[in-house]
């Protein structure tokens, strides 16, 4: 036998003494960080990871309906719902088919926003580009009004034969546009686009402003063409910005509903999201399970590959350097085509949408301008022959019920979000434990990675059935409510941790050596000088909730509605007119909500994009 | 008013693998106008901080007059709001959103002082640092100067007994450094309260300070007057840290220069110091004396030979850098006729200005007394 040498001794650890201990939490209970920290750790764990976990679980435990088939009783571990959703007859439609069409849509809609976004966000950043100041905002308008607005007003125009209901606007001028033109995978890929174009050039163009021109002229000056320079520097440096627009754009379609749900549909083409609300609305928990879990997975991994390209990039960033100089480029002869190109992505990226969605509203027939088929029947009209909807939407119990609801629920969550978010920066700029803060930070960012159907699903799956002291809350507001919240905390703890370690610790410490206690603190200063970053935490979120289909179309119940969840259901009964009513109005509450918001709390829109 | 005294204090922070203050024995006498000076990293700013309860400390303990404010292994920890303190922050932490009336009347409130009494306390501060006019403008909208003030009438307003400062000159250009060197020393001598200011500063420190402790490494190198801290420094480390010019520091060791080492050799001799002993020495640019060349070989051994390589002016004072058969050493000087770039010319010092530490690093204790300043002018 070999002689084994003694382990080490083990270094000695020199417990602190009673004395030491109660020294050390008598000053943790003197702060109430601690405390207040670790009841929003297990509110967050509860909402956010709890949820999470409980429906990816599902993905492994057998659901009651399906001990025969899986047999096995209910509960126990199983891999019936994996082979079922990647290998078995039906795998091809629920999973393969939507899984490579969200792949193909994703890369599509990526290269198409890189490429118009970027040349649009270099003509308003760095050139001298006709009316650039106003393109600068028009071109944001795309991402202010709803994805799914788009959709409607594409089927106001280009719908076809194919499908019954109102006729869209070249079908009833005579021309009947092909299918892949009317539905599926063209439409999706240009709306999603069309949306997505503003991120870009919000990201990208942000960048090239802060781009050291002395970068591209010192680069000139060895001799290198334009080609050269675009190519070796400013593209590399851009690299950061660009690729944090492709991850956004990417997890934004992963998730997106709201556009496949009305225009995938009639050609039977799903994504993964749309895959998922099917599934969860025929009550398939297990499989429903799997699917989320593959957008979480695909989010994660596409944020993680962001992080880590983006900490790679930071080891140069040089951007924003000192005394960098600014220079436009002079056009020249591109001057109108710039301006051509820049108007026409307004034009149909905006107001042709907007234009269709308004014409289809006032009009019995679409595209028939004779003065007797205009109508403002569908806003206020009354005894119409409508079986369900008699009278004009303006004049309709449900639609203010819907509003109200909006307003309250969403006004509800964000004020919780906002609050909550200035709570989390507290505690993470604050707490002495690290793991603490580390926690909360992590905890409130995993929605963020998880789609809003997802996240709906994973609320699904913990609240359809009671637990311990907490009854069932589908059906009822406070799922939405706070699936909504929930939802809200990585944009409200990223506002709030930003904010909090902007200030610094200096302003309470002033206050702690005249004599405040925390309260005090709390209430004279942190909250105080916070007021701007609380307004602009409520509003953005607030803005974006109003918008959002995706998280609540699974937990609304008819009772429930929300003007999205109202709208889409109205456009399930066919009433198209009316369902374009109430985008029109979403538009008009998210557009003004959008300006309130840049006025009270001084943000760029930029800010509130992750949102 | 109140003695502060700090005993075998060690602070670890969490996840950090040295100490940010190491076995800390420093005692600060009532109205005493104390600099803890030393480069940043060195644990001065987390010794200020313990002082004031914003640290917790990792052993030992600090009494602030009669009381102990803060020692770990007896379970006492007074928080900041009892301690009775003022503290001026290095970037002043006004509340913005509040004026300079309600910045100032904050404490009065929190220490529960009448509404009238507040009025004339407010009055009277705003007035004493000239800031009067500006009582209902926001903090954004005075200068920098003005905010400097604003944080020192909102400190001065609550009569603290321990005054606490962090760098508080750095921000400030160097007309308004003068000014508010004057109004810290006024108030000082007015409240007569004990104050301690941490810096990086010399200038600072040698400006306003009675005492100076250096630091270095979380631990403490000497306390001294600012001369001390200048003409007699305790170690290797002081001596190079202080001094605006960096003195001129030679290692008796590895030095191969054989006209510098019997120069040298020369005033060790005449300090009594063993010339095994001293590991370095040390002068200061701003000590030496330059004598022109004009007698062609100075038999004198005080002196030695060099050639001037180059001359900076400073404005005033000029860097002049010689070459002493292969060493370089700088002299700060004003400019004297005949010093020009290739003249040889030779220097001395007096025996006093020759600074020679041990192995350690620690100062050679010598029996010659400093000079005064009227032989020095004499000369």
């Amino acid at each position: 036998m070999t002689q084994f040498s003694l382990p080490k001794s083990p270094k000695q650890v020199s417990w602190p003494s009673l004395r030491v201990i109660w020294y050390r939490s008598q000053n943790w209970a003197r702060n109430p960080t601690v405390t207040i920290g670790i009841i929003l750790s297990v509110f967050a764990a509860y909402l956010i990871l709890a949820p999470v976990i409980m429906m990816l679980m599902d993905a492994f435990t057998v659901d009651f309906a399906d001990q025969a088939r899986a047999s096995k009783l209910e509960g126990e571990l199983t891999s019936y719902y994996l082979n079922r959703a990647m290998n078995s007859p039906i795998a091809k439609y629920i999973f393969w088919l939507p899984l490579m069409n969200t792949l193909f849509v994703s890369i599509v809609v990526i290269i198409a926003t890189l490429l118009v976004g970027g040349l649009l966000g270099w003509l308003v950043s760095r050139t001298d580009l006709l009316g650039k100041r106003w393109f600068s905002t028009a071109l944001i308008v795309p991402y202010m009004v709803p994805s799914w607005t788009f959709a409607l007003a594409w089927m106001a125009i280009f719908k076809n034969r194919t499908m019954g209901g109102l006729p869209g606007w070249f079908e009833s001028l005579g021309f009947t546009p092909p299918d892949w033109l009317s539905y599926g995978f063209f439409p999706i890929a240009v709306i999603l686009s069309l949306h997505y174009v503003p991120f870009v050039v919000l990201l990208v163009g942000n960048a090239l402003r802060q781009f050291d021109s002395q970068l591209e002229e010192s680069a000139r000056t060895l001799g290198a063409s334009s080609f050269q320079v675009a190519r070796r520097i400013v593209f590399p440096l851009l690299r950061p910005s660009i690729i944090s627009a492709a991850t956004l754009v990417f997890a934004k379609c992963l998730g997106d509903v709201g556009v496949t749900y009305i225009i995938g549909a009639p050609v039977k083409l799903d994504l993964l999201a749309t895959s998922l609300l099917r599934t969860i609305s025929t009550g398939q928990d297990g499989m429903s399970a799997v699917l989320a879990g593959t957008i979480v997975i695909l989010g994660t991994v596409s944020v993680l590959i962001d992080m880590k390209l983006l900490k790679a990039a930071q080891r140069f960033v040089t951007i924003g350097s000192k005394g960098s100089l600014h220079r436009t480029t002079v056009l020249g002869k591109w001057k109108w085509p710039a301006f051509g190109f820049a108007s026409s992505f307004v034009l149909i990226g905006a107001i042709i949408p907007f234009a269709a969605l308004l014409l289809t509203t006032v009009m019995r027939m679409p595209g028939i301008f004779s003065w007797d088929n205009f109508t403002l029947e569908f806003w206020i009209g009354r005894d119409l022959i409508t079986t369900a909807l008699p009278q004009g939407i303006l004049i309709t119990k449900e639609f203010w019920v819907a509003a109200w609801n909006t307003v309250w629920m969403v006004g509800l969550a964000s004020i919780g979000a906002g609050v909550l978010g200035l709570m989390v920066g507290y505690i993470v700029a604050r707490s002495p434990f690290r793991l603490l803060g580390g926690f909360l930070k992590q905890v409130t960012f995993l929605p963020y990675l998880v789609p809003g159907v997802a996240f709906a699903a994973a609320y699904l799956s913990m609240f359809a059935k009671p637990h311990g002291f907490i009854p069932s809350l589908y059906g009822t507001s406070y799922i939405l409510v706070i699936a909504l919240l929930a939802s809200q905390m990585p944009f409200a703890s990223r506002a709030g941790i930003a904010a909090m370690m902007q200030m610094g610790k200096d302003p309470e410490e002033a206050a702690q050596i005249v004599g405040a206690g925390w309260w005090r603190r709390v209430i004279s200063i942190v909250l105080p000088i916070h007021r701007g970053a609380l307004v602009a935490g409520i509003l953005l979120p607030f803005i974006s909730g109003i918008k959002g289909l995706s998280l609540v179309i699974l937990l609304a119940v008819p009772g429930t509605d929300l003007l999205t969840t109202y709208a889409v259901r109205l456009l399930d009964f066919g009433y198209s007119q009316a369902a374009n009513v109430v985008a029109i109005m979403i538009c008009l509450i998210a557009f003004g909500g959008t300006w309130i918001g840049q006025k009270i709390g001084k943000t760029n829109l930029a800010n509130g994009i992750g949102g | 008013m109140s003695r502060i005294s700090i005993k075998n204090v060690d602070k670890t922070y969490a996840g950090a693998d040295s100490r940010a203050v190491a076995d800390l024995n420093l005692d600060i006498p009532k109205s005493e106008f104390l600099c803890l000076l030393g480069p940043s990293g060195c644990g001065k700013s987390t010794t200020l901080r313990m002082i004031a309860g914003l640290e917790n400390l990792t052993s030992g303990q600090i009494q602030i007059g009669d009381q102990i404010v803060d020692a770990a292994d007896q379970g006492i920890f007074v928080p900041p709001e009892k301690r009775n303190l003022g503290m001026v922050f290095q970037n002043y932490a006004l509340w913005p959103h509040m004026t300079i009336e309600e910045n100032i009347e904050f404490g009065l409130k929190i220490k529960k002082v009448p509404v009238a009494e507040r009025k004339t306390i407010i009055d009277s501060v705003l007035t004493k640092l000239g800031i009067v006019q500006y009582r209902d403008r926001y903090p954004s909208e005075v200068s920098g100067g003005q905010q400097q003030r604003v944080a020192l009438a909102r400190m001065i307003a609550v009569s603290p007994e321990v005054i606490l400062l962090d760098e508080p000159l750095s921000n400030l250009d160097a007309k308004l450094r003068l000014d508010m060197r004057t109004e810290l020393k006024r108030i000082h001598s007015e409240l007569g309260s004990t104050f301690v200011f941490v810096t990086h500063d010399q200038w600072e420190a040698m400006t306003l300070a009675t005492t100076i402790a250096v630091m270095n490494e979380g631990r403490l190198q000497q306390v001294g007057t600012p001369e001390d801290i200048y003409d007699r420094p305790a170690n290797r480390f002081v001596a190079e840290f202080v001094g605006t010019l960096p003195i001129n520091m030679l290692d008796m060791k590895s030095l191969d220069n054989k006209t510098l080492k019997a120069w040298i050799q020369t005033y060790l001799m005449q300090l009594n110091v063993e010339i095994v002993d001293a590991a370095s020495v040390g002068i200061r640019p701003e000590t030496m004396n330059l004598h022109p060349n004009n007698d062609e070989t100075p038999k004198d051994t005080s002196r030695c030979k060099a050639r001037i390589v180059d001359l900076v002016p400073t404005g005033g004072n000029w860097i002049i850098e010689l070459d002493v058969s292969g060493t370089q050493i700088f002299v700060l000087s004003r400019l004297v006729e005949d010093l020009t770039v290739g003249n040889d010319i030779t220097f001395s010092i007096h025996t006093c200005d020759l600074h020679a530490f041990d192995t350690d690093g620690n100062r050679i204790q010598t029996t010659q007394p400093k000079q005064n300043l009227k032989t020095k002018i004499e000369d």
